[in-house]
């Protein structure tokens, strides 16, 4: 069999299956222009980061193991797992109210700047890889604790960037009168 | 067992009857006005088929003159179809001037580069160059409606009934044609030739069936409020901002991962 064959027979049928998953009804409700902002002007989880870091360090736990208490650090690991998954959904889910936020604004942008919108989707494409293979690592037990330790480190300057930014943003959005205005129409067109 | 020559001829009537039927109801719904596209196409393959007939009838089924007509008829149907699915784009994302500019662009490059490719890969069959490129129309067809859908499902775009099922009608029988025009160009026209056009027959049939479906069912949409839109320069700005915190965001996840599989 040749190779433009069996591209002209895999092509057409990864289209319908691409097909099938672009007509599904999309996971997460739309949401409208005030929701998006609303929540980005919201206090961020990260503001609260370096003390769960600080919890996940392993020497936090160490003098319990080398103290022989083996079942107690256990249930510590587990929580910090649990912590440490915690930890990524909010990650998630704040990166997908960005582009949620990103996307509806490039819906009421005269003209979207395609390298902008070309960037989000390459950002958006690596996220869900990494969060997903971070995930199942964690999930697997595969992660060693002092690893998320060590975040605390650069947490310091990295919030605070992230703080000034989601500020900013908050800010540029409550002065952007047309948002209100653009949401009821568009509720109106969706509902 | 039924003549496979009768069945053809018994699904080739029951697709013409089907596009008048739809005919019909696409002039019974005055879809005329917001669809012209789609009815110029629809009427381009009514009169290939009666051209066809008389021309089989005339010329016979294996001659050249039907095969020169064939192909020449196929030329304007295939161009009114791209007509028709520009129409379908164009009021999908029309509402949406943003979008609307990137995705052109970028859905008629998908569909460059699938003409281009179907195209060079043909193996320099030169003489039958005409099939080639008509296979290489119908993948950049199918590869430009399927990338709409995922344009509109990536920016919340609402697909309207009518517009949903005219794309996936026009998508799904153009993936088809495609698989069946790949499976004669492998084992010879001369063995899967009734069985390619009945396969596409086929296709149609279901399309059009999916078609008339959803004309008859549609309703007049209510006028859509047209989103105020913002200002260049706000959308510059707060499109910066917004990349510059994914950014951020997914340093950190890297930054994760990176530190993690240094130590383990």
């Amino acid at each position: 069999m040749s190779l433009p064959f069996a591209l002209f027979i895999v092509i057409p049928v990864v289209l319908v299956l691409l097909l099938i998953l672009a007509l599904r009804p999309p996971k997460r409700r739309s949401m409208s222009t005030s929701e998006v902002f609303e929540a980005l002007t919201e206090e961020r989880h990260y503001a609260r980061l370096p003390q769960i870091l600080q919890s996940l360090r392993e020497e936090d736990t160490e003098f319990l193991r080398v103290g022989g208490h083996r079942d107690l650090f256990d249930r510590l690991r587990a929580e910090r797992k649990s912590i440490a998954l915690r930890y990524l959904n909010y990650l998630e889910e704040e990166f997908q109210l960005l582009l949620e936020a990103s996307r509806i604004l490039a819906t009421i942008a005269p003209e979207a700047i395609p390298m902008d919108e070309f960037e989000r989707f390459k950002l958006n494409v690596r996220f869900a890889f990494c969060c997903r293979y971070l995930r199942w690592r964690l999930r697997l037990g595969l992660q060693p604790w002092n690893v998320f330790g060590t975040i605390s480190d650069m947490a310091g300057d990295l919030t605070l960037g992230l703080e000034a930014a989601t500020t900013r943003l908050g800010e540029r959005a409550s002065m952007a009168s047309e948002f209100p205005l653009f949401l009821e129409n568009r509720r109106r067109d969706l509902d | 067992m039924v003549d496979p020559i009768i069945l053809q001829d018994f699904a080739w009537t029951l697709t013409t009857l089907l596009k008048l039927l739809l005919l019909f109801y696409l002039l019974r719904r005055r879809l005329y006005r917001s669809h012209p596209a789609f009815l110029i196409y629809l009427l381009a393959t009514i009169v290939q088929s009666v051209v066809m007939t008389a021309a089989y009838r005339h010329w016979g089924f294996q001659s050249m003159q039907s095969w020169n007509i064939y192909w020449g008829g196929q030329g304007v149907v295939v161009c009114t179809r791209w007509l028709a699915i520009v129409e379908i784009a164009r009021k999908l994302l029309t509402n949406y001037p943003g979008i609307w500019r990137l995705a052109n662009r970028l859905l008629f490059a998908v569909g460059i580069c699938a003409l281009t490719y179907s195209v060079l890969s043909s193996a320099h069959k030169w003489q039958f160059a005409v099939v080639y490129v008509d296979r290489g129309v119908e993948l950049s067809i199918a590869a430009f409606l399927v990338s709409l859908f995922l344009i509109a499902r990536y920016y919340r775009v609402p697909v309207a009934g009518l517009e949903r099922y005219l794309a996936i009608g026009f998508s799904l029988y153009s993936c088809f044609w495609v698989i069946n025009a790949s499976l004669v160009d492998r084992w010879g026209a001369a063995s899967l030739e009734g069985l390619r056009n009945f396969l596409e027959i086929l296709t149609f049939l279901a399309s059009l069936l999916l078609w008339i479906g959803a004309v008859r069912k549609h309703a007049v949409a209510r006028a859509v409020t047209v989103p105020a839109p913002v200002s260049p320069e706000t959308y510059a700005k707060l499109s910066l901002e917004v990349n510059a915190r994914l950014h951020l965001l997914n340093e950190r996840l890297v930054h994760l991962l990176r530190t993690k599989d240094s130590r383990s």
